[in-house]
Protein backbone atom coordinates (compact mmCIF):
# COMPACT_ATOMS: atom_id res chain seq x y z
CA UNK A 1 0.00 0.00 0.00
CA UNK A 2 1.43 3.45 -1.40
CA UNK A 3 1.41 6.94 1.02
CA UNK A 4 -1.72 8.28 -1.88
CA UNK A 5 -4.19 4.63 -0.68
CA UNK A 6 -3.17 4.67 2.69
CA UNK A 7 -3.90 8.82 2.90
CA UNK A 8 -7.54 7.96 0.96
CA UNK A 9 -8.13 5.24 3.68
CA UNK A 10 -7.76 7.86 6.45
CA UNK A 11 -9.46 10.33 4.62
CA UNK A 12 -12.42 8.13 4.14
CA UNK A 13 -12.24 6.65 7.77
CA UNK A 14 -12.40 10.15 9.19
CA UNK A 15 -15.41 11.02 7.03
CA UNK A 16 -17.06 7.88 8.29
CA UNK A 17 -16.52 8.47 12.09
CA UNK A 18 -17.29 11.81 11.76
CA UNK A 19 -20.67 11.73 10.50
CA UNK A 20 -21.65 8.51 12.58
CA UNK A 21 -20.62 11.24 15.29
CA UNK A 22 -23.81 12.71 15.01
CA UNK A 23 -25.39 9.30 16.55
CA UNK A 24 -23.59 10.56 20.29
CA UNK A 25 -25.14 14.60 19.28
CA UNK A 26 -24.71 16.78 17.27
CA UNK A 27 -20.84 18.31 17.13
CA UNK A 28 -18.56 20.69 14.68
CA UNK A 29 -17.00 17.87 13.21
CA UNK A 30 -20.07 16.21 11.87
CA UNK A 31 -21.39 19.23 10.42
CA UNK A 32 -17.60 19.81 9.70
CA UNK A 33 -17.93 16.50 7.54
CA UNK A 34 -21.63 17.52 6.28
CA UNK A 35 -20.40 20.79 4.79
CA UNK A 36 -17.89 19.00 2.75
CA UNK A 37 -19.95 16.34 1.67
CA UNK A 38 -22.54 18.96 0.08
CA UNK A 39 -19.76 21.16 -1.47
CA UNK A 40 -17.97 18.29 -3.17
CA UNK A 41 -21.69 16.52 -4.38
CA UNK A 42 -22.25 20.37 -6.12
CA UNK A 43 -18.96 21.08 -7.55
CA UNK A 44 -18.52 17.79 -8.52
CA UNK A 45 -21.93 17.67 -10.11
CA UNK A 46 -21.63 20.67 -12.08
CA UNK A 47 -18.28 19.30 -13.67
CA UNK A 48 -19.75 16.35 -14.42
CA UNK A 49 -22.95 17.51 -16.20
CA UNK A 50 -20.34 20.75 -18.11
CA UNK A 51 -18.14 17.50 -19.67
CA UNK A 52 -20.77 15.26 -20.30
CA UNK A 53 -24.21 17.32 -21.70
CA UNK A 54 -22.97 20.43 -22.58
CA UNK A 55 -19.65 19.51 -24.09
CA UNK A 56 -20.13 16.37 -25.79
CA UNK A 57 -23.81 16.66 -26.21
CA UNK A 58 -24.27 20.68 -27.49
CA UNK A 59 -21.16 22.79 -28.14
CA UNK A 60 -18.62 19.68 -29.48
CA UNK A 61 -21.26 18.51 -32.31
CA UNK A 62 -22.02 21.92 -32.91
CA UNK A 63 -18.86 22.75 -33.93
CA UNK A 64 -18.80 19.04 -36.18
CA UNK A 65 -21.39 20.37 -37.94
CA UNK A 66 -25.11 19.82 -36.35
CA UNK A 67 -26.20 22.95 -36.03
CA UNK A 68 -29.58 22.06 -35.44
CA UNK A 69 -28.69 21.46 -31.87
CA UNK A 70 -28.83 25.04 -31.18
CA UNK A 71 -32.47 24.98 -30.96
CA UNK A 72 -32.41 23.04 -27.99
CA UNK A 73 -29.68 24.42 -26.50
CA UNK A 74 -32.01 28.35 -26.63
CA UNK A 75 -34.95 25.81 -24.79
CA UNK A 76 -32.00 25.20 -22.54
CA UNK A 77 -30.62 28.73 -21.78
CA UNK A 78 -34.19 29.81 -21.95
CA UNK A 79 -34.91 27.78 -18.63
CA UNK A 80 -32.64 30.69 -16.72
CA UNK A 81 -35.60 33.29 -17.13
CA UNK A 82 -37.13 32.00 -14.10
CA UNK A 83 -34.59 34.09 -12.93
CA UNK A 84 -35.31 37.40 -13.78
CA UNK A 85 -38.93 37.75 -12.68
CA UNK A 86 -40.08 40.14 -15.35
CA UNK A 87 -39.39 37.60 -18.04
CA UNK A 88 -39.40 34.34 -16.10
CA UNK A 89 -42.58 33.55 -18.65
CA UNK A 90 -40.40 32.76 -21.16
CA UNK A 91 -38.77 29.71 -19.32
CA UNK A 92 -42.47 28.21 -19.86
CA UNK A 93 -41.59 27.14 -23.49
CA UNK A 94 -38.71 25.18 -22.37
CA UNK A 95 -40.79 23.33 -19.79
CA UNK A 96 -43.95 23.16 -22.15
CA UNK A 97 -41.32 21.17 -24.10
CA UNK A 98 -39.85 19.23 -21.58
CA UNK A 99 -43.54 18.21 -20.26
CA UNK A 100 -44.98 17.28 -23.31
CA UNK A 101 -42.02 14.92 -24.46
CA UNK A 102 -41.94 13.62 -20.95
CA UNK A 103 -46.13 12.96 -20.56
CA UNK A 104 -45.56 11.28 -24.52
CA UNK A 105 -42.58 9.13 -23.28
CA UNK A 106 -43.79 8.13 -20.00
CA UNK A 107 -47.63 7.61 -21.62
CA UNK A 108 -46.47 4.30 -23.82
CA UNK A 109 -43.54 3.38 -21.31
CA UNK A 110 -45.38 2.98 -18.20
CA UNK A 111 -48.58 1.75 -19.80
CA UNK A 112 -46.73 -0.92 -22.06
CA UNK A 113 -43.95 -1.87 -19.78
CA UNK A 114 -44.89 -2.09 -16.24
CA UNK A 115 -49.35 -1.46 -16.27
CA UNK A 116 -50.14 -4.03 -18.63
CA UNK A 117 -47.28 -6.63 -17.62
CA UNK A 118 -48.32 -6.24 -13.78
CA UNK A 119 -52.01 -6.58 -14.34
CA UNK A 120 -51.44 -9.80 -16.61
CA UNK A 121 -49.12 -11.09 -14.31
CA UNK A 122 -52.13 -10.59 -11.85
CA UNK A 123 -54.25 -12.74 -13.71
CA UNK A 124 -53.52 -16.13 -12.88
CA UNK A 125 -55.74 -19.58 -13.07
CA UNK A 126 -57.03 -20.26 -9.76
CA UNK A 127 -55.94 -24.31 -10.02
CA UNK A 128 -52.16 -24.37 -11.34
CA UNK A 129 -50.69 -27.57 -13.18
CA UNK A 130 -47.53 -26.55 -11.43
CA UNK A 131 -48.87 -28.55 -8.33
CA UNK A 132 -50.20 -27.44 -5.16
CA UNK A 133 -48.32 -24.51 -3.91
CA UNK A 134 -48.52 -22.99 -7.12
CA UNK A 135 -52.45 -23.22 -6.78
CA UNK A 136 -52.12 -22.14 -3.19
CA UNK A 137 -49.99 -19.00 -4.58
CA UNK A 138 -52.50 -17.96 -7.38
CA UNK A 139 -55.08 -18.28 -4.86
CA UNK A 140 -53.11 -15.96 -2.35
CA UNK A 141 -52.13 -13.42 -5.32
CA UNK A 142 -56.16 -13.26 -6.53
CA UNK A 143 -57.38 -12.53 -3.20
CA UNK A 144 -54.71 -10.27 -2.24
CA UNK A 145 -55.18 -7.84 -5.32
CA UNK A 146 -59.16 -8.11 -5.26
CA UNK A 147 -59.64 -7.57 -1.81
CA UNK A 148 -56.41 -4.84 -1.68
CA UNK A 149 -58.48 -3.26 -5.10
CA UNK A 150 -61.95 -3.30 -2.68
CA UNK A 151 -60.44 -0.98 0.37
CA UNK A 152 -59.92 1.28 -2.69
CA UNK A 153 -62.62 1.33 -3.92
CA UNK A 154 -64.26 4.97 -1.70
CA UNK A 155 -67.51 5.64 -3.77
CA UNK A 156 -69.78 2.85 -1.69
CA UNK A 157 -69.75 2.45 2.60
CA UNK A 158 -67.54 -0.43 3.73
CA UNK A 159 -70.30 -2.25 5.25
CA UNK A 160 -71.83 -6.16 4.44
CA UNK A 161 -69.21 -8.12 1.91
CA UNK A 162 -67.72 -5.14 0.59
CA UNK A 163 -66.31 -4.14 4.27
CA UNK A 164 -65.02 -7.76 4.91
CA UNK A 165 -63.27 -7.64 1.85
CA UNK A 166 -61.78 -4.08 2.27
CA UNK A 167 -60.92 -5.76 6.20
CA UNK A 168 -58.97 -8.58 4.68
CA UNK A 169 -57.40 -5.83 2.44
CA UNK A 170 -55.85 -4.13 4.86
CA UNK A 171 -54.38 -7.48 6.02
CA UNK A 172 -52.63 -7.79 2.58
CA UNK A 173 -51.74 -4.22 3.11
CA UNK A 174 -50.23 -4.56 6.79
CA UNK A 175 -48.26 -7.55 5.29
CA UNK A 176 -46.64 -6.06 2.74
CA UNK A 177 -45.71 -3.25 4.85
CA UNK A 178 -44.50 -5.53 7.59
CA UNK A 179 -42.06 -6.62 4.44
CA UNK A 180 -41.15 -3.80 3.76
CA UNK A 181 -40.11 -2.46 6.51
CA UNK A 182 -38.46 -5.61 7.63
CA UNK A 183 -35.93 -5.27 3.95
CA UNK A 184 -35.41 -1.83 4.91
CA UNK A 185 -34.40 -2.31 8.54
CA UNK A 186 -31.78 -5.32 6.40
CA UNK A 187 -30.95 -2.63 3.94
CA UNK A 188 -29.92 -0.03 6.84
CA UNK A 189 -28.01 -2.12 8.92
CA UNK A 190 -26.13 -3.60 5.62
CA UNK A 191 -24.94 0.06 4.97
CA UNK A 192 -23.72 -0.11 8.61
CA UNK A 193 -21.78 -3.08 7.69
CA UNK A 194 -20.44 -1.58 4.70
CA UNK A 195 -18.91 0.74 6.93
CA UNK A 196 -17.40 -1.45 9.66
CA UNK A 197 -16.32 -3.77 7.16
CA UNK A 198 -13.91 -0.96 5.98
CA UNK A 199 -12.92 0.62 9.16
CA UNK A 200 -12.10 -2.81 10.55
CA UNK A 201 -10.64 -4.64 6.84
CA UNK A 202 -8.83 -1.09 5.43
CA UNK A 203 -8.45 1.58 8.04
CA UNK A 204 -7.58 -0.88 11.24
CA UNK A 205 -5.64 -3.04 8.87
CA UNK A 206 -3.60 0.20 7.70
CA UNK A 207 -2.27 0.68 11.01
CA UNK A 208 0.21 -1.96 10.22
CA UNK A 209 1.51 -0.25 7.57
CA UNK A 210 2.17 2.82 10.01
CA UNK A 211 3.08 1.77 12.98
CA UNK B 1 -37.79 0.79 28.17
CA UNK B 2 -39.27 3.78 27.41
CA UNK B 3 -36.66 5.98 28.93
CA UNK B 4 -33.84 4.57 27.93
CA UNK B 5 -31.35 6.60 25.63
CA UNK B 6 -31.48 5.57 22.25
CA UNK B 7 -28.05 6.05 22.61
CA UNK B 8 -27.54 2.61 24.18
CA UNK B 9 -29.43 0.92 21.24
CA UNK B 10 -27.09 2.34 18.86
CA UNK B 11 -23.84 0.92 20.32
CA UNK B 12 -25.52 -2.51 21.26
CA UNK B 13 -26.24 -2.76 17.45
CA UNK B 14 -22.40 -1.05 17.27
CA UNK B 15 -20.99 -4.27 19.48
CA UNK B 16 -23.58 -6.71 17.13
CA UNK B 17 -21.89 -5.66 14.18
CA UNK B 18 -18.33 -5.63 15.05
CA UNK B 19 -18.50 -9.17 17.03
CA UNK B 20 -18.68 -11.71 13.75
CA UNK B 21 -16.00 -9.06 12.31
CA UNK B 22 -13.18 -10.33 15.28
CA UNK B 23 -14.63 -13.43 16.36
CA UNK B 24 -16.15 -15.13 12.48
CA UNK B 25 -19.10 -16.57 12.76
CA UNK B 26 -20.53 -18.99 9.93
CA UNK B 27 -24.52 -18.34 9.78
CA UNK B 28 -26.04 -20.34 7.21
CA UNK B 29 -27.30 -18.95 3.89
CA UNK B 30 -30.15 -20.43 1.91
CA UNK B 31 -30.28 -19.76 -1.76
CA UNK B 32 -33.66 -18.38 -2.50
CA UNK B 33 -34.99 -19.05 -6.06
CA UNK B 34 -34.90 -15.77 -7.44
CA UNK B 35 -31.20 -15.61 -7.05
CA UNK B 36 -31.07 -18.90 -8.45
CA UNK B 37 -33.67 -17.85 -11.79
CA UNK B 38 -30.61 -14.94 -12.08
CA UNK B 39 -28.00 -17.58 -11.81
CA UNK B 40 -29.19 -19.92 -14.36
CA UNK B 41 -30.08 -17.25 -16.89
CA UNK B 42 -26.78 -15.73 -17.13
CA UNK B 43 -25.57 -19.63 -17.05
CA UNK B 44 -27.60 -19.66 -19.89
CA UNK B 45 -25.87 -16.95 -22.01
CA UNK B 46 -24.05 -18.35 -24.89
CA UNK B 47 -20.32 -18.09 -24.48
CA UNK B 48 -18.41 -14.57 -25.70
CA UNK B 49 -21.56 -12.51 -25.98
CA UNK B 50 -21.96 -8.91 -25.08
CA UNK B 51 -24.07 -7.93 -21.92
CA UNK B 52 -24.32 -4.72 -20.25
CA UNK B 53 -23.38 -3.78 -16.30
CA UNK B 54 -25.12 -1.15 -15.19
CA UNK B 55 -24.10 0.48 -12.04
CA UNK B 56 -27.22 2.89 -11.16
CA UNK B 57 -26.39 2.72 -7.37
CA UNK B 58 -24.64 5.77 -5.31
CA UNK B 59 -21.45 5.32 -3.20
CA UNK B 60 -23.70 5.00 -0.07
CA UNK B 61 -24.91 1.46 -1.15
CA UNK B 62 -21.72 -0.03 -2.00
CA UNK B 63 -22.13 -2.24 0.99
CA UNK B 64 -25.07 -3.69 -0.65
CA UNK B 65 -24.57 -3.01 -4.67
CA UNK B 66 -21.11 -3.07 -4.85
CA UNK B 67 -20.71 -7.89 -4.25
CA UNK B 68 -23.49 -8.15 -7.00
CA UNK B 69 -21.55 -6.12 -9.48
CA UNK B 70 -18.49 -7.89 -8.54
CA UNK B 71 -19.75 -11.31 -8.59
CA UNK B 72 -21.79 -10.80 -12.03
CA UNK B 73 -18.51 -9.72 -13.25
CA UNK B 74 -16.89 -12.99 -12.41
CA UNK B 75 -19.58 -14.94 -13.59
CA UNK B 76 -20.02 -12.81 -17.05
CA UNK B 77 -15.88 -13.26 -17.63
CA UNK B 78 -16.17 -16.72 -16.51
CA UNK B 79 -18.37 -17.26 -19.54
CA UNK B 80 -15.99 -15.25 -21.58
CA UNK B 81 -18.70 -12.36 -22.39
CA UNK B 82 -17.56 -9.21 -23.43
CA UNK B 83 -19.24 -6.13 -20.64
CA UNK B 84 -20.68 -2.97 -21.37
CA UNK B 85 -21.10 -0.78 -18.43
CA UNK B 86 -22.61 2.48 -17.94
CA UNK B 87 -23.96 4.46 -15.07
CA UNK B 88 -26.84 6.81 -14.80
CA UNK B 89 -25.86 7.81 -11.53
CA UNK B 90 -23.99 11.26 -11.90
CA UNK B 91 -22.49 10.85 -8.45
CA UNK B 92 -19.89 7.83 -8.14
CA UNK B 93 -21.55 5.63 -10.89
CA UNK B 94 -18.97 5.53 -13.29
CA UNK B 95 -16.04 5.30 -10.70
CA UNK B 96 -17.52 2.49 -9.49
CA UNK B 97 -17.44 0.95 -12.05
CA UNK B 98 -13.78 1.99 -13.57
CA UNK B 99 -12.86 0.80 -9.82
CA UNK B 100 -14.94 -2.50 -9.86
CA UNK B 101 -14.17 -3.54 -13.88
CA UNK B 102 -9.79 -2.90 -12.91
CA UNK B 103 -9.90 -4.57 -9.73
CA UNK B 104 -10.99 -8.38 -11.20
CA UNK B 105 -9.09 -8.05 -15.08
CA UNK B 106 -5.89 -9.72 -13.97
CA UNK B 107 -7.12 -12.92 -13.00
CA UNK B 108 -9.46 -13.27 -16.15
CA UNK B 109 -6.54 -11.90 -18.65
CA UNK B 110 -9.02 -9.16 -20.02
CA UNK B 111 -8.55 -5.98 -21.48
CA UNK B 112 -10.09 -2.44 -21.66
CA UNK B 113 -11.85 -1.86 -25.08
CA UNK B 114 -11.50 -5.16 -26.34
CA UNK B 115 -13.48 -7.57 -23.51
CA UNK B 116 -15.37 -4.40 -21.62
CA UNK B 117 -15.41 -0.92 -22.01
CA UNK B 118 -16.96 1.65 -18.82
CA UNK B 119 -19.41 4.65 -21.08
CA UNK B 120 -19.34 6.26 -18.08
CA UNK B 121 -22.37 8.58 -17.25
CA UNK B 122 -24.70 10.66 -19.29
CA UNK B 123 -27.68 12.86 -17.57
CA UNK B 124 -31.57 12.25 -18.12
CA UNK B 125 -31.74 8.51 -17.97
CA UNK B 126 -35.11 8.49 -19.85
CA UNK B 127 -33.54 9.90 -22.85
CA UNK B 128 -30.46 8.00 -22.71
CA UNK B 129 -32.63 4.42 -22.26
CA UNK B 130 -34.50 5.94 -24.99
CA UNK B 131 -31.61 6.84 -27.31
CA UNK B 132 -29.62 3.59 -27.02
CA UNK B 133 -31.98 1.80 -28.48
CA UNK B 134 -31.16 3.58 -32.22
CA UNK B 135 -27.55 3.97 -31.46
CA UNK B 136 -25.28 3.37 -28.17
CA UNK B 137 -22.77 5.95 -30.33
CA UNK B 138 -25.07 8.77 -30.68
CA UNK B 139 -25.77 9.05 -26.89
CA UNK B 140 -21.71 7.72 -25.26
CA UNK B 141 -20.03 9.33 -28.32
CA UNK B 142 -17.23 8.59 -25.97
CA UNK B 143 -16.28 6.10 -23.49
CA UNK B 144 -15.76 6.76 -19.40
CA UNK B 145 -11.90 8.26 -20.38
CA UNK B 146 -12.97 10.41 -23.32
CA UNK B 147 -11.94 7.56 -25.96
CA UNK B 148 -14.19 7.74 -28.99
CA UNK B 149 -16.02 4.70 -28.86
CA UNK B 150 -15.14 4.18 -32.92
CA UNK B 151 -11.24 3.92 -31.46
CA UNK B 152 -12.86 0.77 -29.44
CA UNK B 153 -13.06 -2.69 -30.72
CA UNK B 154 -15.46 -4.06 -28.78
CA UNK B 155 -17.89 -1.28 -29.85
CA UNK B 156 -17.17 -2.26 -33.43
CA UNK B 157 -19.64 -5.37 -33.01
CA UNK B 158 -22.33 -3.31 -30.98
CA UNK B 159 -24.54 -0.75 -32.15
CA UNK B 160 -27.73 -0.78 -30.23
CA UNK B 161 -29.68 -2.84 -27.55
CA UNK B 162 -30.17 -5.94 -30.53
CA UNK B 163 -26.78 -6.81 -29.85
CA UNK B 164 -26.61 -6.69 -26.63
CA UNK B 165 -27.47 -10.35 -24.98
CA UNK B 166 -28.68 -9.14 -21.34
CA UNK B 167 -28.27 -6.42 -19.17
CA UNK B 168 -27.69 -6.79 -15.94
CA UNK B 169 -29.36 -3.71 -13.85
CA UNK B 170 -27.99 -2.80 -10.46
CA UNK B 171 -29.65 -0.34 -8.56
CA UNK B 172 -30.53 1.74 -5.75
CA UNK B 173 -33.36 3.80 -6.98
CA UNK B 174 -36.10 3.59 -9.37
CA UNK B 175 -33.96 3.85 -12.73
CA UNK B 176 -34.88 -0.37 -12.28
CA UNK B 177 -38.36 0.56 -13.33
CA UNK B 178 -37.17 2.58 -16.51
CA UNK B 179 -34.96 0.16 -17.81
CA UNK B 180 -37.77 -2.39 -17.88
CA UNK B 181 -40.82 -0.15 -18.77
CA UNK B 182 -38.23 1.49 -22.03
CA UNK B 183 -35.55 -1.23 -22.54
CA UNK B 184 -37.25 -4.46 -21.50
CA UNK B 185 -40.67 -3.87 -22.43
CA UNK B 186 -39.94 -1.89 -25.78
CA UNK B 187 -37.02 -3.81 -27.38
CA UNK B 188 -36.83 -7.31 -25.43
CA UNK B 189 -33.67 -7.41 -24.25
CA UNK B 190 -33.89 -9.72 -21.36
CA UNK B 191 -33.00 -8.25 -17.65
CA UNK B 192 -31.84 -9.34 -14.21
CA UNK B 193 -31.58 -6.83 -11.52
CA UNK B 194 -29.82 -6.42 -8.11
CA UNK B 195 -31.00 -3.77 -5.57
CA UNK B 196 -30.91 -2.42 -2.52
CA UNK B 197 -33.04 -4.86 0.68
CA UNK B 198 -35.38 -1.23 0.60
CA UNK B 199 -35.98 -1.89 -3.30
CA UNK B 200 -36.35 -5.77 -3.89
CA UNK B 201 -40.35 -6.25 -2.34
CA UNK B 202 -41.06 -3.98 -5.31
CA UNK B 203 -39.23 -5.99 -7.49
CA UNK B 204 -40.08 -9.22 -6.80
CA UNK B 205 -43.28 -8.46 -8.64
CA UNK B 206 -41.09 -7.98 -12.10
CA UNK B 207 -39.73 -11.12 -11.43
CA UNK B 208 -43.34 -13.23 -11.27
CA UNK B 209 -44.55 -10.85 -14.24
CA UNK B 210 -41.38 -12.47 -16.60
CA UNK B 211 -40.02 -8.69 -16.47
CA UNK B 212 -36.74 -9.38 -14.42
CA UNK B 213 -35.30 -13.36 -15.29
CA UNK B 214 -34.13 -13.03 -11.66
CA UNK B 215 -33.45 -10.90 -8.70
CA UNK B 216 -30.59 -10.31 -6.23
CA UNK B 217 -32.18 -8.72 -2.90
CA UNK B 218 -29.81 -6.23 -0.56
CA UNK B 219 -26.74 -7.77 1.02
CA UNK B 220 -28.43 -11.07 1.19
CA UNK B 221 -29.22 -11.65 -2.10
CA UNK B 222 -25.77 -10.63 -3.11
CA UNK B 223 -24.37 -13.26 -0.21
CA UNK B 224 -26.58 -15.72 -2.21
CA UNK B 225 -24.96 -14.81 -5.75
CA UNK B 226 -21.37 -14.93 -4.51
CA UNK B 227 -21.99 -18.26 -3.28
CA UNK B 228 -23.14 -19.32 -6.30
CA UNK B 229 -21.22 -17.54 -8.45
CA UNK B 230 -17.94 -19.39 -5.64
CA UNK B 231 -16.46 -16.30 -5.08
CA UNK B 232 -17.25 -15.55 -1.46
CA UNK B 233 -16.52 -12.16 -0.89
CA UNK B 234 -17.56 -9.10 1.12
CA UNK B 235 -21.75 -9.82 1.14
CA UNK B 236 -20.97 -13.46 2.38
CA UNK B 237 -18.52 -11.77 5.40
CA UNK B 238 -21.39 -9.57 6.12
CA UNK B 239 -23.76 -11.90 6.31
CA UNK B 240 -23.12 -12.82 10.07
CA UNK B 241 -23.06 -9.60 11.02
CA UNK B 242 -26.94 -9.08 9.58
CA UNK B 243 -27.76 -12.15 11.15
CA UNK B 244 -26.37 -10.93 14.53
CA UNK B 245 -28.23 -7.86 14.58
CA UNK B 246 -31.21 -9.20 12.86
CA UNK B 247 -31.24 -11.34 16.13
CA UNK B 248 -30.51 -8.46 18.16
CA UNK B 249 -33.42 -6.06 16.71
CA UNK B 250 -35.86 -9.15 17.09
CA UNK B 251 -35.08 -9.52 21.10
CA UNK B 252 -35.41 -5.66 21.15
CA UNK B 253 -38.62 -5.48 19.73
CA UNK B 254 -39.74 -8.42 22.12
CA UNK B 255 -38.79 -6.35 25.23
CA UNK B 256 -39.88 -3.46 24.03
CA UNK B 257 -43.46 -4.91 23.63
CA UNK B 258 -43.51 -6.79 26.98
CA UNK B 259 -42.10 -3.70 28.82
CA UNK B 260 -44.98 -1.76 26.73
CA UNK B 261 -47.76 -4.30 28.08
CA UNK B 262 -46.39 -4.56 31.91
CA UNK B 263 -46.31 -0.73 32.12
CA UNK B 264 -49.92 -0.65 30.74
CA UNK B 265 -51.18 -2.99 33.31
CA UNK B 266 -49.41 -1.61 36.49
CA UNK B 267 -50.87 1.66 35.13
CA UNK B 268 -54.60 0.08 35.31
CA UNK B 269 -53.46 -1.31 38.95
CA UNK B 270 -52.87 1.71 40.20
CA UNK B 271 -55.93 3.30 38.55
CA UNK B 272 -58.00 0.54 40.53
Amino acid sequence: MNFIEIFEIWVIAFSTLALFSFLYKDNPIYKLAEHIFAGLSAGYYVGLIWDTVILQQLWNPMLDGRWWLIFPGILGILMFARFFPKFSWVSRTSLAFVMATTAGIFLISQLHGLVLPQLKATMLPLVSDAGIAATFSSIIVIIGVISTLIYFYFSKEHVGALGVTAKVGIWFIMISFGAHFGYTVMGRVSLLIGRVQFLYEDWIGSFSQIF
Amino acid sequence: METMDRRWIYLMVAIAVFIPFVFPANFPISITPETQKLYDAVEALPDSCTVMLVFDYYPSTIAECEPMTTAALHHFWRKNCKVITLSNIPLGGPSMAETVTRSIPPQYNKQYGIDFVNLGYKANYVAVLSGMGNSIESIFPTDNSGTPLSELPLMDSVYNYDDVAFIFEVADNATADYWVSIVNAQYGTPMGCGTTAVSAPKYYAFVDAGQFVGLLGGMKGAAEYEMLVGEKDKAVSGMSAQSLVHLLIIGLVLVGNIGFFLGRREEREAKI
